[in-house]
């Protein structure tokens, strides 16, 4: 009888943590569909802000926050990917390189607004970038980095040694190997790693603050040493800042709903990229 | 003709080492000058205002006449939520994690996993968002208080960011212990769940502590959340119904305001370099002990 | 990859002048009512982009020190050490006022007092009285709702009261958190400029009117007359800082606020037009 009473009582503890986990993410997005998706139409997206942000639409944000991504992506794809080539086909294993990875792993680990201070001190003081697109988006590229290396170097390591061996005994050279073989057999986990932290990275409001982001702005951002809007910051910005934050909260759940879809969406393309590639294996 | 084409291959060949070693290290000295920059700008901090200060005040108030920079409230409030958080988080985590490993059946498994993939997904100031219009009047509903925008609501917010990590990791080192574990303590006659309690979690323990302290380091690094959700008092704090006022908000906050070179401007640098140091001695030792995880099972 | 690099140094090369864009930062008050102006002369001059951010007027001051704003929006005259600093840079700055703004002290409607004296309202902010109960003969302990060391508004109630604030009062990221946060809290008081509180007083909200030994006539802080003749405790002239030397740059939008539609833009956000 004891027993028994102690079996459901496990039971019960292991299922019950799974469904109020699982309820967690069902609240955040009911509350927020629920109140926001009336608020997204088009003209929310495809329109600036009127009357002081309390109406109109967020397109400035939604450019902003699309340039940035750009910048970020020009930033911490080239140099993660090949800091990550470095690593994995070039060095040889030593305690060197397993520190370099070890702080490459922790640096991951790093606080978001502390690149924001490394951005500010690099980007915007000391190479005289100013408060601007670039600034902004080279401190998330730095963010990146970390996570862009640790995955692409995860995707390379999949690649079984036998086949560089191959191409080198056919008398390829190391670059021609990696060019012609790993890279494009490598691409689709290479790429899944890429999305996900971009994902991250569109969603990211501490390195942007002092960077270059602004509450509003009355035209599009057109050139790179300009200030922009930008979606999570938008957000912050109606909740907290807005001097009638009762009037805006439509707003500010449309674009919280907004948002949501954004990163869900690249999370998804990048899980189809992953879930293609590993049926064809 | 054919040895010329093979030299050039050769060429080209070294020159892209050559790139690849650049960037590599060029990436490398980037990431590195994050660390060189904290420490340059807290020494010069340290050059005005005295580290006995800094560690033993109360108060954190650079903008009174006399500034006072004092990391203690602050510290002390990252702690509270960062704790508070894990008191909610640690449970709930694992024993979502040994739900999926052990109960779930692969169905529910193939639904459950993209739930977490999502709830990791959220940005923070969507969490932070609902910290203000949902969870905040919620807690002061409860507790009956007037406003709900203290360390509670940090807390559990943060704890729904950190499950994530803590469930991944766990649920992988779970996974870990090998069957025969478990076949041996079902041969001397111990049930499922005996078995789960007494063998399975216990050889795990390593890479539990390591979830765990991976999902520290996330809740004590964030900063929108807690910005919006926690009130921003600068106080010690007494109790999780106080408004607080952690490192990160308060760079966030006061990091526009300070004209560049001045001690209040390297007060936040130092205090971002306290952060720097906790975050990385608690991911170090979480991967510490995921390594030795690791050890104990190859 | 090389498609990578082409385009990194694309992007480095396509960074124009920025003749063509006026960065506005601080004050908290000023940002909404920067943003409507803002609105407004896009439609005289849409080739000028401007880009609008708040924070506290220390943050506008900080920036325009730091180069990252052209013009400094503040509701409080720049202090002696925050001038220092310019000259030690060898930056010169002017200012431009253009508008007056008038602080609000707000309560929530369920306390019965209307008006309150200076005298009490040092006492409150600096901790001394720490219930309502000899004030209102209600028994709650009074919460203070103010703003952060770097806004203007702080330093201006801080200065002209001659106080330095309780450490327990809370520190809130802008004006519209503390009217929410007394909208919620029956026991709040807190302070905010005048703009915010002629769109959403009445629901829960009082402002109270303020007397002192030398006016012991109670004045609103929405009583237009008696603003306009200076007799509001409270009243400060709302300012624009910006370097001399880019003040070709930043004219054509000082010049849209001095128009009578940009004087009529600040009326109708619940500002006063310059004296």
């Amino acid at each position: 009888m004891k027993k028994k009473i102690l079996y459901i009582f496990n039971w019960i503890l292991l299922t019950g943590s799974t469904v109020i986990v699982t309820l967690f993410l069902g609240v955040i997005l009911f509350d927020i569909f629920s109140k926001g998706l009336s608020s997204v139409s088009w003209s929310f997206i495809s329109k600036f802000p009127g009357n002081g942000m309390t109406t109109g639409g967020i397109l400035p944000a939604i450019i902003g926050t699309f340039l940035l991504t750009i910048v970020t992506t020009l930033f911490a794809v080239p140099f993660g990917v090949t800091c990550a080539i470095y690593l994995n086909e070039y060095a040889k294993p030593s305690l060197l390189t397993n520190i370099i990875r070890a702080s490459i792993r922790n640096l991951a680990g790093i606080p978001s607004i502390i690149y924001g201070l490394f951005g500010l001190a690099l980007f915007v003081q000391s190479l005289r970038m100013g408060t601007s697109v670039l600034s902004a988006g080279l401190t998330l590229g730095l963010l990146s980095l970390p996570y862009i290396i640790t995955t692409t170097e995860e995707a390379l390591k999949r690649i079984p040694n036998s086949m560089r061996e191959a191409t080198l005994a056919l008398g390829a050279t190391q670059f021609e190997t990696i060019r012609d073989v790993v890279l494009p057999k490598s691409l689709p986990g290479i790429l899944t790693g890429v999305i996900l932290t971009l994902s991250r990275a569109a969603g990211e409001t501490a390195p942007i603050l002092f960077t270059g982001v602004a509450f509003y702005i009355n035209t599009l951002t057109a050139s790179l040493n300009q200030e922009f809007m930008a979606l999570p910051y938008h957000l912050y910005m109606l909740s907290t800042q807005h001097n009638s934050i009762e009037t805006v909260r439509p707003l500010a759940y449309g674009t919280s709903v907004v948002l949501i879809l954004l990163v869900f969406t690249m999370n998804i393309v990048a899980f189809y990229i992953r879930f293609k590639h590993r049926t064809q294996e | 003709m054919i040895k010329s084409n093979s030299e050039k291959r050769e060429k080209i060949d070294w020159l892209f080492k050559q790139l690849f070693k650049f960037t590599g290290f060029a990436t490398i000295a980037l990431l590195g000058g994050i660390f060189l920059m904290l420490i340059y700008n807290s020494i010069s901090f340290f050059a005005n205002v005295s580290p006995i200060d800094f560690f033993t005040g109360s108060q954190w108030d650079p903008g009174s006449a006399t500034s006072k920079y004092s990391i203690i409230p602050l510290l002390a409030s990252t702690g509270l939520v960062a704790i508070g958080s894990m008191l909610i988080a640690v449970p709930l985590g694992i024993f979502t994690a040994a739900f999926l490993s052990e109960l779930a059946p692969k169905k529910l498994q193939t639904f459950l996993k993209p739930v977490i993939e999502m709830l990791a997904a959220i940005p923070s100031v969507a969490i932070g968002f609902l910290g203000i219009v949902l969870v905040g009047p919620g807690i002061a509903k409860i507790f009956g208080i007037e406003n709900g925008l203290n360390a509670l609501n940090g807390s559990v917010l943060l704890a729904v960011m950190a499950l994530p990590t803590i469930i991944t990791i766990s649920e992988d080192a779970i996974n870990a212990v090998p069957k025969s574990h478990r076949e041996a303590s079902f041969a001397l006659g111990a049930n499922k769940w005996e078995t789960m309690f007494q063998v399975t979690l216990p050889a795990a323990l390593p890479g539990l502590i390591a979830a765990v302290l991976l999902g520290l380091g996330r809740a004590l690094g964030e900063t929108m959340t807690v910005l919006m959700a926690t009130g921003n008092a600068s106080v010690l704090p007494e109790g999780f119904l106080d408004s607080i006022r952690t490192i990160t908000a308060t760079i966030a906050i006061e990091m526009g305001e300070v004209p560049y070179q001045t001690t209040h401007y390297y007060a936040l640098f130092a205090i971002a370099a306290v952060l720097f140091m906790i975050t990385l001695l608690i991911n170090f030792l979480g991967e510490y002990f995921a390594n030795r995880l690791r050890k104990f099972h190859a | 990859m090389k498609w990578c690099f082409a385009g990194l140094l694309l992007l480095f090369v396509s960074c124009s002048n920025d003749e063509k864009s006026i960065k506005i930062k601080g004050s908290d008050t000023e940002v909404n009512l920067a943003v409507v102006v803002a609105e407004s002369f896009h439609i005289h001059k849409p080739e000028i982009s401007v880009s609008i951010s708040g924070g506290g007027s220390g943050l506008g001051i900080a920036s325009l020190l730091n180069g990252t704003a052209d013009i400094a929006n503040s509701s409080r005259r720049i202090k002696e050490e925050e001038m220092q600093l310019f000259q030690k840079k060898g930056i010169r700055i002017d200012s431009f006022v253009f508008a007056q703004d008038a602080i609000a002290f707000v309560i929530s409607d369920e306390l019965p007092i209307d008006s309150i004296s200076i005298q009490h309202l040092s006492a409150i902010l600096k901790g001394s009285y720490r219930n309502w109960k000899a004030l209102t003969g209600i028994d709650k302990p009074i919460n203070i709702y103010g703003r952060q060391s770097n806004s203007g508004t702080y330093d201006f109630v801080k200065e002209i009261l001659g106080i330095e604030f309780t450490p327990y009062a809370k520190q809130m990221n802008g004006n519209a958190q503390i009217l929410e946060a007394i909208k919620a809290d029956h026991s709040g008081i807190g302070y905010v400029g005048s703009g915010y509180v002629t769109k959403d007083s009445g629901n829960g909200l009082k402002v109270l009117s303020i007397y002192s030994d030398n006016h012991p006539h109670a004045v609103s802080p929405l009583n237009r007359e008696m603003i306009a003749a200076g007799k509001y405790y409270f009243q400060r002239p709302l300012f624009q800082y910006y370097k001399s030397s880019s003040f070709l740059k930043i004219k054509p939008f000082l010049d849209f606020e001095k128009t009578k539609e940009g004087q009529l833009i600040i009326q109708s956000s619940g500002y006063y037009p310059i004296l």
